[in-house]
Order: C-alpha cells, then sequence, then structure tokens
C-alpha cells in the first residue's frame, strides 16, 4: 500500500490504529527518512491514534508530505471531535493521565518528533499536528 | 492476519512467546492471559518474549510487555525480553519508556543461556 502524498484516513475502530502505523510508516519511508527516524514518526503517530480512540472514539488523521528547498518533511494531523482536554498544559506533562495509562503519549511523541502542535477546547475536540524534516 | 498472531511453543521446558512486526491492541491485551495460561497448564523454567520482529513499541505496548514480566514473575518464573531492535531501543527509551526492570538479552540464544545459568539447567515438569 502506497499512500498518496496527501490523503486521510478515518480512526473509529481499535484497527484503525494499524492502519494509521501503516500509513504513517509508508510515507515516512518513501520520504526517505532512516529506520530510526521512521520508528520515532510512527510511535508518535500510534500514540496519537490510540488517544483519538481512546478519548474521543472517531477522529480523522490527515497526512502530508512536504517537499522544500531545504528538505522533505512529513506531517500528520489527528483531530477529533470528542471531549477535549481541559488543562492542555497538565496534559503535556510526564506522567499525567486521566486513563489509567502511564502519561507518555504526548510528552513522549513530541520528544520524537521536530514539531508538535497541540490545540483543544473542551467539548468540541482536540488536534494534534505534529512533523518532521529531513535535510538535504 | 496470520502474520499478526502471537506464537506460544515450548522448547526444553522454556516457553518461547514470539510477538508479531505489528500487532493489534486486542492482540497486545491477550498476551498476559495467554502466557499466564500455558505456564499454568505447564510450568516451565522460565519464558522468552521474543520480540525480534517487533518494528513499533508504542507505550501501550511497552507497558503490556513489562507488565507480562511482572506477572509471570509473580507466578514464580523468570522472563527474559529478548532481540530489541536498535531503532526501537532508541525510539522507546526517548519516548519515555522502559521495561520496568525486566531482564534483557540481545536474542534469543543468549535469552535461553541466561535462563540456563538462573534456573539451574533443568526444567519442572
Amino acid at each position: 500500500m502506497i499512500p498518496e502524498p496527501q490523503g486521510e484516513i478515518r480512526i473509529g475502530a481499535e484497527v484503525d490504529i494499524i492502519t494509521a502505523r501503516k500509513v504513517v510508516r509508508e510515507l515516512a519511508s518513501q520520504a526517505g527518512f532512516g529506520l530510526t527516524d521512521v520508528t520515532r514518526i510512527v510511535t508518535a503517530a500510534s500514540e496519537l491514534a490510540r488517544n483519538v480512540f481512546r478519548y474521543a472514539g472517531t477522529g480523522v488523521l490527515r497526512w502530508r508530505k512536504i517537499d522544500t528547498v531545504t528538505g522533505t518533511g512529513v506531517e500528520f494531523i489527528f483531530e477529533d471531535f470528542g471531549p477535549g482536554i481541559a488543562d492542555v498544559d497538565q496534559a503535556m506533562q510526564e506522567g499525567f493521565t486521566t486513563s489509567g495509562g502511564l502519561g507518555v503519549g504526548l510528552p513522549g511523541a513530541k520528544r520524537l518528533m521536530d514539531e508538535f502542535q497541540i490545540r483543544s477546547e473542551p467539548g468540541k475536540g482536540t488536534v494534534v499536528k505534529i512533523s518532521k524534516w529531513r535535510r538535504k | 492476519m496470520s502474520e499478526a498472531e502471537v506464537s506460544i511453543i515450548r522448547v526444553q521446558g522454556t516457553l518461547m512467546v514470539t510477538l508479531p512486526a505489528d500487532p493489534d491492541d486486542p492482540t497486545v491485551n491477550s498476551l498476559q492471559e495467554r502466557v499466564l495460561e500455558a505456564l499454568e497448564r505447564r510450568p516451565a523454567r522460565g519464558v522468552v518474549l521474543d520480540i525480534s520482529a517487533v518494528d513499533t513499541l508504542d507505550s501501550f505496548f511497552a507497558r503490556m510487555i513489562a507488565e507480562t514480566c511482572q506477572m509471570v514473575a509473580l507466578m514464580g518464573s523468570p522472563t527474559v525480553v529478548a532481540g530489541m531492535r536498535p531503532s526501537v531501543a532508541i525510539t522507546t527509551t526517548q519516548l519515555g519508556m522502559s521495561l520496568g526492570g525486566a531482564t534483557t538479552a540481545l536474542d534469543v540464544e543468549r535469552a535461553l543461556l541466561l535462563l540456563e545459568r538462573q534456573g539451574g539447567g533443568r526444567a519442572r515438569r
């Protein structure tokens, strides 16, 4: 399966976490990232896809391959329309969890990527954008 | 989805648990019970969790592996986690995960040697 440079899939079931990992792996490999970076990107995406499923039930993963003169990058946006996060700063703290998990998902995903943005509104949903760059 | 199944076999008194490259959450979830039930059916001198095929170890998967080791310890057997890939070791560490102090080995062969030394050789039957 070779994903288009731009596209989206719906995350609405447990099995979609696997599909998300597959798409992300293909796209990152295609963009020329080495194995360790591909693993970092897929792992970050897996954390975020699982968050969408666990906390919101449904959401969307959008991806984009970016080519510029300075480098190639991949960008992923995880958007859900779930309960949102009351305190984003708190959610970004190591070990904070509301689900009985370990609380490493968000801060861990941030460390594994080059860019990480999160926006959340209680009652409306959460958007997380991550990207990684490969220098030319 | 046979490529995503956990395989559990006995080799000379050791329970060999081989994890697939990219298991789904239910498969990971069922790992603990399957290993513990296999142990209960027939005691083993130890458990080897072979993760050499695993290409993504996210926090959920890592936690399940760490917990499996703890549970097996509660049932009286040692576990060795074998074959973590370099890319996975780097990523898991940067993600902020550990395997909770589980014994690890570079590969299955070394894991078996470790268990042999720990357990004094023979398996109980």
